[in-house]
């Protein structure tokens, strides 16, 4: 029950108070807390910058799989598409097409990936999860051909700057993510295409006799999640000054863990853009506090497991009677 | 007391908000078969939830044969010897009849390392060699019919030595003949001292098998009756709580044709259908489960692409196997399993209802989610849905509510050509009544109605014109003064001797 039968009409702008959200929340601010306690650094306004830019390439993947997952697919080819947007991309600029056009190309490259997927999944009714293994496979084979398995080095400032600055202290990469999450809360709160994503990851034969375009909305959602993958390969572009064919290795499954800890089950018909963001951000913050205090990387990945089988658990016992 | 084969006492159970069940003590006799009655919400679910260990209750305790049991889990349920048969079969359709039959407890033999899969197909021949010798043990289970996998899970039953038998609805996709099967199979039991607890909302197959019935109201103990001595009106004049009225077939068919389906085909399921839908007509299909009657409005419906035919609305032919096509020439399917078919459970009243046409919500590209609810609304008190909220979840409304806000989504999306499969399937009585009243509204309304519906006095109730189904095939057509029972059931029972209509 999140709102009495006596409540007032949602006024068109109201933000719904999501008691799910809140449990996220929650979590965040207990980690922080723990860190803070532990290490004196962690609670200072550049640290916390930093962990919003460490997980501002997470969180953009995460934003579009969990559109994906609330469907009731998944996308585990955003890697891939990652390092052959990346790749792409960089190429251009280095032999001299303009950023804005290498950085249009690169998104395209993104949009066509997710196109594939989409297609073969809600066109040819394969399954979501073997065709974007697939994918998987496929993008990343198309990276190392494309540049021999060989990184492009050679990125021109101008772009390097434009990933790289801020605004007010605040990381452009941060600023663009946070703009890409308040898109995607309208388009899955306010927007047909948002019910319709809801409502086929809900139940997919009511949704299809109710006159849901079911194969357009998966396309759709797939189509976004290519282009955020996009999105954050630029982003690791312009930071690393290099593009190389590797990158983006288990990006799927850091995604999926930042959907799931925000709410979004992979039974599809749930989950929360609130939820991925701070999701990724408790991943973001984890790894950074581990760092500070000098944990080995072997226990970071412990202390990650733990984290989402925790938040699974929880989220489990309080929502189930 | 002691002569109670299962016993519950003083069962209460509490949900947040709500009193499931309150201070209910129910009890059944060796080989009785005990009616438990009362309409959605009434605590029947809840009742067999405690019974079979799904849910226990707050209080309340359970005694078998004099014995006081708890039951905590399924498990103990099982070791208790009361089994659950339930509306949905539990059952795995890719494995054998003997191996469902042995599930969870299967015969083993080498220290319990190996499953003894002859074994377990002999005992199971000879348990259903009393029930249906035709079901072969080593066939997989989704090979068979569902009354054939009904009688697999009370095959279970017995291999468990089960006292008590509960049956959830256990009719809900038979045919008339195998609902005379399954009655014979229960008396056979209740003659072998096996006591069976018969859920169920059709009062003529309470009145068939039960001797007595248990009745609950909201959560409340109302009456224990013999049924001997009982109505089906006065039965669910206790269920309600009121009487409830019987009203006259009134028609307001007229003459101007609105949906015409010519030669409609899909493999061997439906083969040649032709018929004709005027404006304000409730057109009747009847036939026996598996005749192609579903299949032919999810035909109609744009659902499953047709392998032969048209079906035109006003003279236009609709594209097929296109659902937004059928719904923009007005055709919106009531489908017959709500919960798979009809909602999104998780989504409130007001979105489901907005799925068949988002776009008359939209500013802007956006929602407009206050014109959205108060349109909801407007359409939903119209339909009296209870509660009248339109932000909750349709997943927790009733099943007659629910269906309410399908009928609401086609009204508001609208739809003139209603398709109804089923419309009051797992709907209690009193918003039984509610469905049809609403159903004679819309044809007076000149909306153009299909009902199909295996409830012979639904279909006596609500037709104008009836189409009998047999074997894919539209085998009759009967007009208003030759609809009777035995007119129908001539047609749509298969013969050897093809006698045309």
């Amino acid at each position: 029950m999140t709102e009495g039968p006596n409540a007032k009409p949602a006024s068109p702008f109201n933000l719904k108070f999501n008691l799910r959200d809140a449990g996220t929340l929650f979590g965040l601010i207990l980690i922080v807390v723990v860190f803070a306690s532990l290490s004196p650094v962690f609670l200072t306004a550049p640290n916390l910058i930093n962990i919003l830019q460490q997980s501002s390439i997470n969180a953009a993947i995460a934003l579009g799989m969990t559109l994906v997952i609330i469907s009731g697919g998944i996308d585990l080819s955003v890697g891939p598409t990652a390092a052959l947007s990346a790749v792409i991309g960089a190429s251009l600029m280095v032999a001299g097409v303009p950023v804005p056009l290498a950085i249009m190309a690169s998104l395209g490259v993104g949009v066509m990936c997710g196109l594939f997927n989409g297609v073969l999944v809600a066109y040819a009714g394969l399954q979501p999860f073997i065709v974007t293994l697939g994918g998987l496979s496929l993008y990343r084979a198309l990276a190392l051909i494309y540049t021999g398995g060989n990184p492009i080095f050679g990125i021109p400032p101008e772009f390097r700057a434009l990933t790289n600055g801020n605004v007010a202290g605040v990381p452009n990469s941060v600023i663009v993510v946070g703009i890409i999450a308040l898109i995607l809360w309208v388009v899955l709160n306010k927007t047909p295409l948002g019910e319709y994503i809801l409502a086929v990851g809900g139940n997919e034969e009511a949704a299809r006799i109710a006159g849901v375009p079911v194969a357009r909305t998966k396309v759709a959602t797939f189509v976004i999640s290519g282009s955020l993958a996009s999105v954050a390969a630029l982003i690791l572009v312009g930071r690393l000054g290099a593009a190389e064919p590797t990158i983006g290795n288990l990006w799927e499954l850091d995604a999926i863990a930042a959907a799931a800890i925000g709410g979004a089950s992979l039974m599809g018909g749930k989950g929360s853009i609130v939820g991925t963001l701070i999701g990724a951000i408790i991943l973001g913050a984890l790894r950074n506090g581990l760092t500070l205090m000098n944990v080995q990387a072997f226990y970071q990945l412990l202390a990650t497991g733990i984290i989402i089988i925790v938040a699974m658990l929880i989220d489990r016992a309080t929502r189930g009677r | 007391m002691s002569s109670d084969r299962m016993r519950i006492t003083g069962a209460t159970k509490t949900y947040p908000g709500i009193v499931a069940l309150d201070d209910v003590t129910f009890a059944v006799a060796p080989g009785e078969v005990h009616g438990l009655l009362g309409e959605n919400g009434a605590g029947k679910s809840t009742m067999l939830n405690i019974l079979s260990g799904v849910r226990p209750g707050d209080t309340g305790t359970i005694a078998v044969d004099g014995t006081t049991i708890p039951i905590r889990t399924p498990l103990d349920a099982r070791a208790a010897g009361i089994a659950m048969i339930h509306q949905e079969l539990q059952l795995v359709p890719e494995l054998t009849v003997a191996q469902n039959i042995f599930l969870g407890r299967p015969m083993t033999g080498f220290g319990g390392t190996l499953v003894r899969r002859r074994e377990q197909e002999r005992r199971a021949r000879a348990v259903l060699a009393d029930l249906d010798p035709t079901i072969d043990p080593s066939v997989k289970i989704n090979t068979l019919k569902v009354a054939q996998q009904q009688i697999v899970e009370i095959a279970r039953a017995l291999i468990d030595e089960a006292k008590v038998i509960a049956m959830d609805e256990p009719t809900s996709s038979l045919t008339p003949a195998e609902f005379e099967n399954l009655a014979n199979l229960i008396a056979e039991l209740s003659e072998r001292g096996v006591s069976v607890i018969y859920v169920s909302h059709k009062m003529d197959e309470v009145f068939h098998v039960c001797q007595r019935a248990t009745i609950l109201r909201d959560g409340k103990l109302v009456a224990v009756v013999n049924i001997a001595d009982e109505t089906e009106d006065s039965v669910v004049a206790k269920m309600v709580g009121r009487e409830v009225l019987h009203a006259a077939h009134v028609s307001h068919a007229t003459t101007t044709p609105v949906l015409t389906v010519a030669g409609l085909g899909r493999a061997d399921v439906v083969m040649d259908a032709n018929l004709t839908l005027h404006a304000g007509e409730v057109l009747g299909i009847s036939g026996l489960v598996g005749a192609g009657r579903t299949e032919l409005l999810r035909l109609i419906a744009g659902i499953d692409r047709p392998t032969a035919g048209t079906v035109k609305v006003n003279g236009q032919t609709v594209r097929p196997h296109d659902p937004r096509a059928a719904i923009r020439a007005g055709i919106g399917l009531v489908p017959e399993e709500r919960k798979r078919e009809g909602i999104v459970h998780a989504r409130s009243v007001a979105s489901n209802m907005a799925l068949p046409k988002m776009h008359n919500y939209t500013g802007a590209g956006l929602l407009r989610h206050g014109h959205l609810n108060k349109r909801a609304e407007q359409v939903m008190s119209d339909l009296r849905l209870r509660p009248l909220n339109v932000r909750q979840p349709i997943g927790t409304f009733s099943g007659g509510n629910q269906q309410k806000a399908i009928i609401g989504r086609w009204l508001a999306a609208s739809t003139n050509i209603f398709l109804f499969d089923e419309p009051t399937r797992g709907i209690d009585v009193g918003a039984k009544s509610e469905i049809y009243t609403l159903i004679e509204k819309l044809a007076s309304e000149g909306n153009a109605i299909l009902v199909v519906s295996s409830e012979m006095p639904e279909i006596m109730r609500l037709s104008d014109r009836v189409l009998v189904m047999r074997e894919g095939r539209i085998v009759a057509d009967l007009a208003s003064d030759q609809i009777t029972e035995e007119a129908i059931a001539t047609h749509a029972i298969p013969r050897k001797d093809h006698v045309s209509a």
